[in-house]
Parts: structure tokens; C-alpha cells; sequence
């Protein structure tokens, strides 16, 4: 037996190979990597550099083009009250039918006049069709300079302004290097952009309709889309039993998202106008229409922030004896807020952005006054910069520009407080 | 049946969906006695605790069937309410899980919603209290306005058994309330729940045979859905009389 024990072979583990992490092909396999770690770390930088250089070259047109929009070229006109044509008797305007008096007067013919006596024949060329307005205005605060000579700082047309600017035609400069040459021009800041409204002449121009517009209607969606939306949100992902209908909810809800926003204004001018027969191009009307565009957004992103808030606190509070509707409004809302703000700043940010379902439900009029609520007739920053892009004259290139850095001011504003409202909200746990 | 039992389960099954996860099963939880229930994983223990207050109800697939009571009275019965019976038997997690509010938040909220204390000076004796019954006063008294997250491990697991006491149920039910602590934190829960019994009948899951052994009076050992053996946990450890307990507390499987 021994015998035999010691004739069979001893079954012997196979020798182990070492790996030779030295070997050629090894160091292949190593350079390999490098190359592809460099080759990924470029075309991450790349796509990085390339975003950056649009994003800056949008920047530096809108900024280099819409700064001239917020300056506008103003001239001193001499007004000799005495000559001109006006019919006005200085003591008509003290009493109560001092507007009715402005009105029948010819001012507009009588600042012309001046603008020809002062400038030459072309003089009326050079100030706005609007400049009357700052001569009634000058008339309105002291009736007294009716029968003197006064300066009066009227709006310059927009060849001028657009001279003034450096970008006009040889025949337009050489006018505007008289004019200057009088030292009666003077470029200043252009409040009247800031608090006027919509005009046919770029000079008279103003985004405060539009801009009141657009915060009107941010304000009815808002107020419409977020409770409707979380609490959508919080029934689906809380109460809702899952069945084949909270299926077929959160498949139409998804859809709704992916509707292209036209459709949303098709609906909002079938519903709300024809059927339900609210004011054409108000407010109220787009803000509805743009709160139905931004609910799905809201009940996606709330579902997911409500999702994620771990299970564990649930059963904290319900191990103490906290009722369902305890647990969701001391627990899980206030941890899901955070993200449920971000959804409503993508949501609401994709709203002020959003034109085509405006101009479904009549908000492309021609509106020459600010809204004094929602139901009057408004327009909104997107369909102001896209209407002054279609106008013909050249004065509007730089209005609609400086347009578009308003609304990014307002888009920033507008994010910069839902970040600050999410980061005081934030908890850890 | 004798009036000392706390809660009385008789016949108690539960299904998911069409699974049976406990079969029958059959226990008394008593006032002056700790009860462990062990087991290997997945034998139901976890389940048959979460019965006991309902939290089975949080599971829409979840059914039991048989009966529980409570001081006489049908858990499941339909006139019973759920929230006031959690606040009654009251749970601590597995993985501690205090809200990330502050220390005193966590522990005055369940008296807040139930309506336990009037006014301010009330609502801090009731946290100075549970703190102290908890055994971590001492360690948070200066701070309690940090953030209950902030704790480390063991003193987190302490806060919510001080957020349980804070309501004063009846029962407190503890899901293998160690499983995430080193062995001093550990240490610490197990004195803490010396000190709790008899105060609130006390039942503790746990994977830890030799937990079972130092902290519980009456141990009932489950295995694969059903109840194997139910008893004096020095009658168990050390003679125990299934084979298959014997098999468990020896080490053969588990």
C-alpha cells in the first residue's frame, strides 16, 4: 500500500506565471489609457470652450447693440413762441380747461416751424416725430414761456440718433456734423425706454408695458401653476393607489411636458377665449394659457424631489404617530421644497421665455400703454423684442437688443431669487 | 387570558400579494418583561413587529390577517385609529432616523402633534424628561438647538428613542436597534433598555443572539414565517426545546 501510495504522482497546484506588468504589451495597454484620458479631458474642454464662446459672443452683441438702445440723442430746439403759428393764450392754461386748450393748439405743426427756423429747411428731419410732446410737456409745466424764446430738449429723429451712434449714411452725417457743430446735441441716458411703451417711433419707444406685461402674467401662472402643481405632485407620489389610471395620469402628465407650447396657445384661444369669453390679449388670458404649459414641468420635477426624500423619514413620523397629511406637510414637503423650486424656475423661466402661445390668444397688439391690471390688453417681453424685430426702421435694431437685456435682467432677477429661496430652504440631513 | 398581557397576538398572518410571509403566529407581549424576537434574515421577525403598530399599513400590497389586541381592544378593527395607536406603541428604526430639525424639535414634535403639552415651559419639561429617560441629557443639554443629524451614530439611535418616549406610549417596539452601532453605543441602547423596562413593555428585534440573551426576559424565536419557540429566554438559550432553535443558537445555520 505504502508502495503504491508513493508511485502516484502528488497532484501539484500549476506553477503560477507571474504577471510581467513590465511587459511591452503592458505598457501599450498604459499608454493607451493615458492617450484615451487626454483624448476625453480635451473633448470635455472643447465642448466647454465652445458653450462659453457663444454664450460670450451673445453677450457682447446684445450688450454692444442694446447699450446704444438705452441712450437716445437729445436737441436743444430754440422755441420762439412769438413767431411760431401757436394759437395759445397763457391764461387759458391756469384754468380748468387747460388740456382741451393744449389739444386744440397746433403744437406739433409749432415745434416744426422752430425746428425749421433753428436748423434750415431739412430741420424738421431732424427731431423725432414725438418731439412735440416734450414741448406740450415744457408748455404744461410753465405757460409762462409763451411769448419768449426758450430752449426746450427735444428728441432727435433716429437718422440723427443713429449718427450720433456712428452708423449712418455720408448725407445723414453731414447733417448731424451741422447739428453738432451748434452744440445743441447731447446724448444722455434714455429714461423714457425705461418707462415708456410701445410707439411706432424708435425714438419714442419705451419696455415698460412690456415689461409690467410680462410680470403680470408671471404672476398669474405662478400663482396657478405651483400650489396646482405640488399638489398634484404630492397626491400622485402620497395618496394616489398605483392602478392603471395614476399610470395613464403620469404618462399624459410626461406628454404634456413634451406639447409644443403652440398647441398650449390653440387651447388657451379655444377655452379661455371662445368658450369662456375672458379679454383678448390680457394678462389674465396668457397667464392661464403659460400656466398650463408649466404644470406638467412642476408635477414632474415635485414628483422626482418628493421621490427622493428617504423613506425613513416617513416612517419616523408615522412611528410617532404623525396622521399621512402630518407626514407630508412637516416632513416630506419641506424637504422636497428645494427641488421643487428648481422645477418651477425651469418651468417658469421656459414660460417668460415663451412667445408662439402669445400670439395665439391676441398678445402681438400694438399696445401703447402699460396694463393697469391683468385683464387689460398687455403684451410681453418675448413678443415686444420679436414685433420690434419686424419693424422696418433702423432705430428699432437697438431697442429690440436692449429689449433682450431686459428680459435676460428680468430671467436673471427672476432665478437669482429662486435660488436664494431654495438655498434658505435647504436642509441636510 | 391573563390581564397582565400588554398586547395579545392570535393566529397572525401576513401576505405580500400572494406570499405568505408569517404563518400563524401567536404571542403575548408583557408590562414587566423585555421580549426578543430572532431569527435568521428574511424569517418575518421584522414583519411581525411592524404588525404590532400597524406599520404594515404604509405597504399597499401587505394584508393580516388574524387578530392583535391591545389592552382587549382589536387593533385592526375598523373603529381603531392608526394615528393614536402608533402613538401608543411607538417604534425605533434600525437606522436611526431623527428628522434633520433640531435636537428639540425631534423630540417636542410628537408632543406637539398630539397635544401633549401646553406652552413652552410644559413642552421643555417634556424634552428635559424623554432626554433624560433616553440617557442623553447630560451629553445635549447645551446644544439643543443643533441639528438632531449631527449626532453621531449611537447618540441619533438615543434621540429617537427619546422622540418615542416623548409621546409616552405603552409599548415600544425596536427594530434590530443596534445593527448600525459599535459595540459602545451599543452597550449603551442595551442599559437604556434596562432601565426602560417595566416603564413600557418592550419588544426588540434582533439578529444578535447574544443581545437577545443579555437584554430580554422572553425570547420567541422565529424561523421561515412561523413561530418555532416562544419562552423564558434562559429556557431557550440554554435549553431550548425544538431542534431546530437548538440548531439556530448553536450557530448550525442562520
Amino acid at each position: 500500500m505504502t508502495e503504491l501510495a508513493a508511485m502516484t504522482p502528488v497532484p501539484t497546484a500549476p506553477k503560477r506565471i507571474p504577471t510581467d506588468w513590465k511587459s511591452d504589451l503592458m505598457q501599450r495597454r498604459i499608454r493607451k489609457r493615458y492617450a484615451s484620458e487626454r483624448r476625453f479631458r480635451f473633448i470635455g474642454l472643447a465642448a466647454v470652450s465652445l458653450s462659453v464662446a457663444f454664450l460670450a459672443f451673445l453677450l457682447i452683441t446684445m450688450i454692444g447693440n442694446g447699450a446704444r438702445g438705452f441712450t437716445q440723442t437729445d436737441i436743444r430746439l430754440p422755441v420762439n413762441f412769438a413767431q411760431t403759428s401757436l394759437m395759445l393764450d397763457p391764461t387759458a392754461l391756469t384754468g380748468p380747461n387747460a388740456e382741451a386748450a393744449l389739444a386744440a393748439a397746433n403744437i406739433q405743426g409749432a415745434t416744426e416751424e422752430a425746428a425749421v427756423a433753428a436748423f434750415g429747411p431739412d430741420g424738421a428731419d431732424y427731431i423725432s416725430d414725438g418731439a412735440w410732446l416734450s414741448v406740450r410737456a415744457a408748455i404744461r409745466k410753465d405757460p409762462a414761456i409763451l411769448g419768449k424764446t426758450v430752449d426746450i430738449a427735444v428728441p432727435a429723429s433716429t437718422h440723427i440718433d443713429i449718427a450720433a451712434k456712428n452708423g449712418a449714411d455720408p448725407e445723414i452725417r453731414a447733417a448731424y456734423q451741422k447739428l453738432e457743430a451748434t452744440g445743441r446735441l447731447s446724448t444722455g441716458f434714455n429714461l423714457n425706454f425705461l418707462t415708456g411703451s410701445n410707439s411706432n417711433d424708435p425714438t419714442l419707444v419705451g419696455i415698460w408695458g412690456a415689461f409690467k406685461g410680462s410680470l403680470l402674467t408671471m404672476i398669474v401662472t405662478l400663482l396657478l401653476a405651483f400650489p396646482i402643481g405640488v399638489l398634484a405632485a404630492l397626491y400622485l407620489e402620497e395618496y394616489a393607489p398605483r392602478n392603471r389610471w395614476t399610470d395613464l395620469i403620469e404618462v399624459s402628465i410626461n406628454n404634456l411636458a413634451a406639447v409644443p407650447s403652440i398647441i398650449f396657445g390653440l387651447l388657451g384661444l379655444a377655452v379661455f377665449l371662445n368658450v369662456m369669453h375672458l379679454p383678448r390679449s390680457a394678462a389674465l388670458v396668457g397667464g392661464l394659457t403659460l400656466a398650463l404649459m408649466t404644470m406638467p414641468v412642476i408635477v414632474i420635477a415635485g414628483r422626482n424631489a418628493i421621490k427622493s426624500v428617504p423613506p425613513s423619514i416617513r416612517d419616523a413620523a408615522l412611528g410617532i404617530g404623525a396622521s399621512p397629511v402630518q407626514v407630508v406637510f412637516h416632513h416630506v414637503l419641506p424637504l422636497a421644497l428645494p427641488g421643487i423650486l428648481t422645477g418651477t424656475i425651469i418651468g417658469m423661466a421656459r414660460a417668460l421665455g415663451e412667445t408662439a402661445p402669445l400670439l395665439m390668444i391676441g398678445m402681438r397688439a400694438f399696445i401703447p400703454a402699460p396694463p393697469a391690471g391683468i385683464t387689460d390688453p398687455a403684451t410681453v417681453l418675448p413678443v415686444q423684442i420679436y414685433l420690434w424685430a419686424d419693424e422696418v426702421s433702423r432705430g428699432f435694431v437697438e431697442k429690440t437688443s436692449a429689449a433682450i437685456i431686459v428680459l435676460l435682467v428680468f430671467l436673471l432677477s427672476m432665478n437669482g431669487l429662486a435660488i436664494y429661496l431654495r438655498n434658505k430652504f435647504e436642509q441636510r440631513w | 387570558m391573563t390581564t397582565n398581557h400588554k398586547m395579545i397576538a392570535r393566529d397572525v398572518s401576513v401576505f405580500y400579494g400572494d406570499k405568505k410571509a408569517i404563518d400563524s403566529v401567536s404571542i403575548d407581549v408583557d408590562m414587566e418583561n423585555v421580549t426578543a424576537f430572532i431569527g435568521p434574515s428574511g424569517c418575518g421577525k421584522s414583519t411581525f413587529l411592524r404588525t404590532l403598530n400597524r406599520m404594515n399599513d404604509t405597504i399597499s400590497i401587505a394584508r393580516v390577517e388574524g387578530t392583535i389586541e391591545l389592552d382587549g381592544e382589536d387593533i385592526y378593527a375598523s373603529g381603531m385609529d392608526v394615528v393614536q395607536l402608533r402613538a401608543r406603541v411607538g417604534m425605533v428604526f434600525q437606522k436611526p432616523n431623527p428628522f434633520p430639525k433640531s435636537i428639540y424639535e425631534n423630540v417636542a414634535y410628537g408632543p406637539r402633534i398630539h397635544g401633549l403639552a401646553a406652552g413652552k415651559p410644559e413642552m421643555d419639561q417634556v424634552v428635559e424628561k424623554s432626554l433624560r429617560r433616553a440617557g442623553l441629557w447630560d451629553e445635549v443639554k447645551d446644544r439643543l438647538q443643533d441639528s438632531g443629524t449631527a449626532l453621531s451614530g449611537g447618540q441619533q439611535q438615543r434621540l429617537c428613542i427619546a422622540r418615542a418616549i416623548a409621546v409616552d406610549p405603552e409599548v415600544i417596539l425596536m427594530d434590530e436597534p443596534c445593527s448600525a452601532l459599535d459595540p459602545i453605543a451599543t452597550a449603551k441602547i442595551e442599559e437604556l433598555i434596562h432601565e426602560l423596562r417595566g416603564r413600557y413593555a418592550i419588544v426588540i428585534v434582533t439578529h444578535n443572539m447574544q443581545q437577545a440573551a443579555r437584554v430580554s426576559q422572553r425570547t420567541a424565536f422565529f424561523h421561515l414565517g412561523t413561530l418555532v419557540e416562544y419562552g423564558e429566554t434562559s429556557e431557550i438559550f440554554t435549553n431550548p426545546r425544538q431542534e431546530k432553535t437548538k440548531d439556530y443558537i448553536t450557530g448550525r445555520y442562520g
